[in-house]
C-alpha cells in the first residue's frame, strides 16, 4: 500500500535528518575530526537519495487524481512532514557549512573549541546509515574537497525545494495533525532512568524529585546488593550444612 | 511549512559585529599554550573535561587584554549573557561570578547568531524533547508555550513529535558524559533565545535597531561596479568652492553682526536677565512702530522682507500703490498652502486658481507658459507642493522688479 511505503521511506528521513543535526552540533568542538566530516558526507549522501525518493513517490501519489479524499488528506499530511523534514536539512546543511569553514581541521593554528565533548560520533552515524559499524575510507583532505561538493549539495536541496514549492499544491493550514498535545509522551519511551539522577546538575526547579530520583535509584540498587549478598550466603550456608552432613 | 528566514533571493543576514568579535575572543581561548585553564568537572561516577572556573576566566581575559579586572568582569559577562560560555551551577542564572563557579564553552552550532536565528520549530521540537525526558514536568511558563506551539504550528505537530523521538533515540548512541553536555548545551542554548517569562531577551535591540556598518564586503566585481558607479555620480556633482563658501560666510557673518542679542547684546535690556519683558514687545509679529534693527534687516535679502510680517505689509502697501500687488497676494496664498492643514488644501488650490490663474481672474498673475501648463496639470491631483513652481517664478520676478532700492528707501522713510 502506497501509504505505508510513503511512511517508512519518512520514517527513514526523519531518522537520518535527527542523526545529522546530532552530527553537526559535533562540528567545530572536540569530538569534531576526520571521521565526523566523513560521518556527515555520508550521512548527507544518504539523506538526499532518501528525500528524492520521498519526493517522487508523494509527488505521484498527489498527482494522482483518483485517490479518495481521506488518502489525498493523508498524503497531503506527509507532504508537510516531508517539506518541514527537508526544511530542517537545508538549514542544518548550510550552517555545517559555514561551520566547517570556520573550523578547518587540518590548520595547526585554528583550534577547536573544548566544549566538553570528546566520544565519537560513530555509533550516531552508524545509526543513520543503518549499518553496525562505519567504515571510513575517506582521504586526508576531506574538509576542503568536502566542502566544495557541500555547497553544490545545498543549492541542489534548495532548488529541490523550490521546486516542490511550484510544483506541488498543498496548502499547509489545512493539514491536521494526527497527534494531540502531549501524545509522545504516550510512547514507551523509556528514556536513560539512568541519566536523571545526574541531571541535577544541569537543571534546577526540579532538583528534588530528581534528586529524590537519584537516590531512589541507587537505594534500590544497594537493597538489591544487599538481597543478593544474603541469598548467596544462605546459599552458602545450606550447601555447608549439607556438605558437613555428607 | 514555516516561513523561511533565508528568503530566497531576499536580503542576506549577516552575524552582528559584537557577535563575531566575541567569537574571537572564544576562540582565542582555545589555545593550547595560551588559552584557557581547563579543569573536570566530577559528577557522581562521571567526569567531564573542559569546565573552567569564573575566576579564571577573568585572569585570563585581563592578562590576554591587559585591561582592568572590572572591565574583564564585565566582557567575560557578556560573554556569558549571549551565550558563548554557560554556567554549569545555575543554569538559569546567567551571570560571570569571579569564583569557583564553574563554567563551560558553548558549542559553535548553539552559539548566538543573528544569521540562524531560532526557527519555532526548533523550539517545538526541543519542548517536545524535554516533555519526553520528564515525562511531563515542565516548567509553567514552558507547558506555555508547548500549547501555544501545538495550536500554531498544528500542521506539522507530527514531524515535531517524530523528530523529537528521533533525536532522543540518536544521541543514547553517545556515552553518558556527551549525552549530559549535549543536554547543558541545548538548555543553555534555549535559556538566551527563548527566555523565560521576566528575563530580559538579549537579542531584542528595542527601538534602536543597531546599524551593522562594519559588516563584511565580498571584494568581487560587482562591489567594484557599484563603487565605479558611485564615485561618478560623486565626480557630477555641483561643488562650489569652500573659498566661496566661506567668503559668503563671512559676509553673512559681517552683515548680521549687529542684530546678533549675544554678540551685541539686545536693548532695552536682555528678558532673561533683567525680568523685563520689554524687548519681546517691541518685537512682536506686529507692532505699530518696528525697530530700526528689523528695518535695516529688510534691506539684506527679499527673504528677510518676506518673511517679516510687517515687512510684507509695507511691501504690500507699496505694491498696491506700483498696481502690481496681485504677485504678493499669489504668493502669499502660496505659502498659506505650504505650510496649513491638509484637509484645506484642495479648497485653497481652488481659490488660487479662481482667483490668480484662471484666465480673466480678478487678480491674474503673469507666469510664462510652460510653469502655467505644469501648474494646471498639478492641479487636477493638488497636493501641498503642487504650486512651488509658479510661487518660485513669482518670487524671482518680485524681487527684479519690485525689490529695488526705491522700495528700501520708502519703507525705511
Amino acid at each position: 500500500m502506497g501509504k505505508e511505503e510513503c511512511k517508512t521511506m519518512l520514517d527513514a528521513l526523519n531518522k537520518v535528518t535527527a542523526c545529522y543535526r546530532h552530527l553537526v552540533i559535533a562540528l567545530g568542538s572536540t569530538s569534531d575530526s576526520q571521521n565526523l566530516r566523513e560521518e556527515l558526507k555520508k550521512t548527507r549522501k544518504k539523506a538526499q537519495e532518501l528525500a528524492v525518493a520521498n519526493r517522487t513517490k508523494l509527488t505521484s501519489l498527489l498527482k494522482d487524481k483518483t485517490i479518495s479524499k481521506e488518502d489525498r488528506a493523508e498524503y497531503e499530511r506527509l507532504w508537510v512532514l516531508f517539506s518541514s523534514c527537508m526544511e530542517l536539512l537545508e538549514v542544518d546543511m548550510k550552517r555545517s557549512l559555514e561551520i566547517a569553514q570556520d573550523f578547518p581541521l587540518k590548520v595547526p593554528t585554528r583550534h577547536l573549541i573544548q566544549t566538553g565533548m570528546t566520544g565519537s560520533t560513530t555509533t550516531v552515524a552508524a545509526r543513520a546509515m543503518s549499518v553496525q559499524n562505519m567504515k571510513y575510507e575517506a582521504d586526508s583532505n576531506i574538509d576542503t574537497a568536502d566542502l566544495r561538493d557541500l555547497q553544490a549539495e545545498i543549492t541542489q536541496v534548495s532548488q529541490m525545494m523550490e521546486e516542490m514549492e511550484m510544483k506541488v499544491q498543498v496548502a499547509p493550514w489545512a493539514v491536521e495533525a494526527k497527534q494531540e498535545a502531549g501524545a509522545e509522551l504516550k510512547s514507551n519511551m523509556s528514556v536513560g532512568n539512568s541519566s536523571v539522577g545526574v541531571i541535577s546538575i544541569c537543571e534546577e526547579e526540579p532538583k528534588e524529585e530528581e534528586g529524590g530520583g537519584g537516590s531512589r535509584e541507587t537505594g534500590f540498587a544497594s537493597i538489591c546488593a544487599v538481597i543478593g549478598f544474603f541469598v548467596i550466603v544462605i546459599v552458602a550456608l545450606v550447601l555447608g550444612y549439607l556438605v558437613v552432613n555428607m | 511549512m514555516t516561513i523561511n528566514t533565508l528568503a530566497k533571493g531576499g536580503c542576506h543576514r549577516e552575524q552582528m559585529a559584537c557577535f563575531r568579535k566575541m567569537e574571537k575572543v572564544i576562540v582565542a581561548m582555545q589555545d593550547p599554550d595560551m588559552g584557557m585553564k581547563m579543569r573536570n568537572q566530577r559528577l557522581l561516577i562521571t567526569v567531564i573535561p573542559h569546565a573552567m572556573t569564573g575566576h579564571d576566566i577573568i585572569a585570563w581575559l585581563t592578562h590576554k587584554y591587559r585591561i582592568s579586572e572590572e572591565e574583564s568582569l564585565h566582557l567575560g559577562n557578556m560573554l556569558v549573557k549571549y551565550g558563548y560560555i554557560y554556567p554549569l551551577k545555575e543554569p538559569r542564572c546567567l551571570v560571570l561570578r569571579p569564583d569557583e563557579s564553574p563554567y563551560r564553552f558553548q558549542t559553535p552550532y548553539f552559539w548566538t547568531s543573528t544569521r540562524w536565528p531560532a526557527s519555532e520549530l526548533d523550539y517545538a521540537i526541543y519542548l517536545a524533547k524535554k516533555n519526553i525526558r520528564k515525562q511531563g514536568e515542565l516548567m509553567e511558563y514552558e507547558k506555555e508555550r508547548y500549547s501555544l506551539l501545538h495550536k500554531r504550528i498544528n500542521h506539522t505537530w507530527d514531524f515535531v513529535v517524530m523528530q523529537a523521538r528521533e533525536q532522543l533515540r540518536a544521541s543514547k548512541q553517545r556515552r553518558k558524559a556527551d549525552r549530559i553536555v549535549l543536554e547543558c548545551q541545548e538548555q543553555a542554548y534555549w535559556l538566551i533565545n527563548r527566555p523565560p517569562p521576566g528575563v530580559n531577551n538579549v537579542l531584542d535591540t528595542g527601538l534602536e535597531r543597531p546599524n551593522n556598518f562594519s559588516c563584511r564586503v565580498t571584494l568581487n566585481s560587482d562591489y567594484y561596479k557599484r563603487e565605479i558607479e558611485a564615485c561618478r555620480k560623486a565626480l557630477g556633482r555641483n561643488r562650489v568652492k569652500s573659498s566661496i563658501c566661506l567668503e559668503g560666510f563671512l559676509k553673512y557673518s559681517e552683515q548680521y553682526l549687529n542684530h546678533d542679542p549675544i554678540m551685541q547684546g539686545c536693548l532695552p535690556s536682555n528678558p532673561w536677565i533683567s525680568d523685563d519683558t520689554a524687548h519681546w514687545t517691541m518685537n512682536a509679529e506686529i507692532v505699530p512702530v518696528p525697530t530700526r534693527l528689523r528695518v535695516e534687516r529688510w534691506s539684506f535679502s527679499f527673504m528677510e522682507l518676506l518673511n517679516d510680517a510687517m515687512g510684507r505689509r509695507e511691501f504690500m502697501t507699496y505694491l498696491e500703490k506700483e498696481f502690481s500687488a496681485e504677485n504678493l497676494y499669489f504668493w502669499q496664498a502660496c505659502e498659506d498652502i505650504r505650510h496649513g492643514e491638509s484637509s484645506k488644501i484642495v479648497e485653497k488650490v481652488e481659490d488660487i486658481y479662481k482667483n490668480f490663474l484662471a484666465p480673466g481672474a480678478a487678480r491674474w498673475v503673469n507666469i510664462d507658459s510652460k510653469t502655467m501648463d505644469k501648474t494646471l496639470e498639478g492641479i487636477k491631483r493638488p497636493h501641498r507642493f503642487v504650486m512651488d513652481d509658479a510661487q518660485m517664478h513669482i518670487y524671482f520676478l518680485m524681487k527684479k522688479r519690485d525689490n529695488d532700492p526705491k522700495c528700501s528707501k520708502i519703507t525705511l522713510a
